[in-house]
């Protein structure tokens, strides 16, 4: 469930920041060449996860690199609670 | 204090000295109950003491009546029990006097004990050398302290003030805030007349402006942005002010133009003023900022100011004499604001606070300025931004927006980010959220880090 929740708030996000990204796929990198997010995109990415789903995968130890990161921290996250 | 009611009350006593909707009191009775209460401090020998008190009446008396004895009062915030008590112990008040029967003291008195009773002739003994006072601070960055006066020195200035009878002033700061206090000698020091609704909010002041026949009004700009919806929400008539003084906060430029809209018989005016060093005076131009020609001030003049690095910095020969429990400091000497401010052209414009500063990557941003773009945004009622923790970046500008009813907020955060978008990166709000309210301390808007 939160999954679903975790990458309706990336898809949505991506759209509104970056609207002539490529399409979002799973592994899409979401820096660089990528969805091509910048260090400040990324921060409000993160501080939007923390305010919609009540953690941040960027508090995490490593930096999620793709949408399939941070649904894989929310996954974990599901199952820790 | 004392010698401004003395001196209205014997041209006029029968003035009105302040007005709520449930009582009047004019400069006699005032001085009475004054005189009252100074023959119970000296006969008591009362040093200092401190006062919980909302209504303005019995709290100017107790001031006028500490002034005349050299005592030290002490106005505290009308705060929680628990608080007070922090407040007892750290101030060392074994003292207080306040109707409230939830506070706990080693000593309370009942104002009444003091002010009212049968008026003995009037004891007018000669000033006492030290005339302390203390005021605190409002605490939003720790504990409060109290800032020590001298009565002396902050009435230096009021003799400046030309007598204005017929002025009623809106009372719509804490009685404990310096800026209360100023109301309060500006308004004795000219013989007008002090509305003082409670509790003073937005909404009591505007209903006072309307039914007490307010002219002259003094708030933080964040006050004004308040009252101004206050006043669309509900419809009611414009009242007709002569003068609207904002301070305590920077002002915003389009919040000027608001009230010259609505208020276009009024005369703005802007103070500058702190706890610590007092009243710089006020500028009248209408202008955001204040005039660089301050900065001009003779070697003798009351109040300096310069900027240091980035930051202004005052000498006021009003100001305070230091902290309580902290060494004496030089009183007339150079201290910095806390304002960091830029000089463009005639003007010193206010940039913000330092403690304000939202540090994002490296890049020191100023809330004040997003703010102000966003107040200017349709359907925005209050906005504040603030920095906002963020593992990526240190800080993020975070931003908390109240709407005016029923606007659309869809549609607001879009124009908000539209506003925002020529703004350097790390200074375009990241996170908005919109809130009934935001926080306040003393009708100033917190912006503190979070």
């Amino acid at each position: 469930m939160a999954s679903n929740s975790a990458e309706q708030v990336v898809r949505d996000f991506v759209a509104r920041v970056k609207p002539e990204a490529p399409a979002l796929e799973l592994d899409t990198p979401l820096y660089a060449d990528g969805v091509g997010l910048d260090s400040l995109e990324a921060a409000e990415l993160s501080a939007t996860l923390e305010d919609e789903l009540g953690s941040d995968p960027f508090t995490s130890d490593e930096m999620p690199q793709t949408l399939r990161d941070i649904l894989a921290f929310y996954a974990e996250v599901a199952v820790e609670a | 204090m004392i010698e401004l009611l003395r001196r209205v009350a014997g041209e006029d006593p029968g003035r009105a000295a302040i007005v709520t909707h449930e009582h009047t009191i004019g400069y006699a009775e005032l001085l009475a109950c004054a005189e009252r209460a100074a023959r119970e401090i000296r006969g008591q020998g009362v040093t200092r003491f401190a006062v919980v008190d909302h209504e303005a009446a019995p709290v100017v008396a107790l001031l006028a009546a500490a002034a005349a004895t050299g005592a030290q009062v002490c106005l505290y915030p009308p705060a929680e029990p628990a608080e007070i008590a922090e407040l007892l112990q750290r101030f060392d008040h074994g003292l207080v006097v306040t109707p409230r029967d939830d506070i706990h003291a080693p000593r309370r008195v009942r104002p009444e004990e003091w002010l009212d009773g049968d008026l003995d002739p009037v004891e007018d003994p000669a000033h006492p050398t030290a005339r302390p006072h203390m005021v605190l601070t409002t605490g939003t960055t720790g504990a409060p302290r109290g800032v020590l006066h001298d009565w002396t020195r902050l009435l230096r200035s009021t003799g400046r003030i030309a007598p204005e009878p017929g002025h009623r002033w809106l009372l719509a700061y804490g009685l404990h805030q310096f800026a209360g206090l100023q109301i309060l000698l500006h308004v004795f020091a000219s013989g007008a007349t002090l509305v003082a609704p409670a509790p003073r909010r937005p909404r009591e002041g505007l209903r006072a402006i309307r039914e007490l026949g307010v002219t002259h009004a003094s708030a933080t700009p964040t006050f004004w942005r308040f009252l101004l919806a206050e006043m669309r929400a509900d419809g009611g008539p414009v009242p007709r002010l002569q003068q609207i003084t904002l301070g305590g906060e920077a002002i915003p430029g389009p919040l000027l133009e608001d009230l010259r809209r609505t208020f276009p018989d009024a005369r703005i005016s802007q103070v500058y003023a702190a706890s610590e060093f007092g009243s710089t005076g006020s500028m009248r131009d209408g202008r955001s900022g204040l005039s660089a020609e301050v900065l001009d001030a003779a070697d003798d003049a009351d109040v300096a100011m310069k900027i240091v690095d980035g930051e202004l910095w005052v000498r006021s020969r009003t100001g305070m004499l230091g902290y309580y429990g902290e060494p004496p400091i030089e009183p007339d000497a150079w201290r910095p604001t806390g304002d960091l401010v830029e000089l463009q052209g005639d003007r010193i414009l206010f940039l913000g606070r330092s403690s304000e500063i939202i540090n994002v990557g490296g890049v020191k941003v100023h809330p004040l300025l997003i703010e102000e773009r966003v107040a200017a945004v349709d359907g925005v009622d209050v906005a504040r931004v603030y920095g906002r923790a963020n593992p990526m970046t240190g800080q993020i500008v975070a931003l908390e927006v109240v709407p005016a009813p029923g606007a659309d907020t869809a549609a607001i955060e879009s124009a908000i980010r539209s506003a925002c978008a020529d703004l350097p990166s790390a200074a375009r709000p990241r996170n908005i959220r919109f809130v009934e309210t935001v926080d306040l301390a003393g009708s100033k808007i917190v912006r503190r880090s979070r």
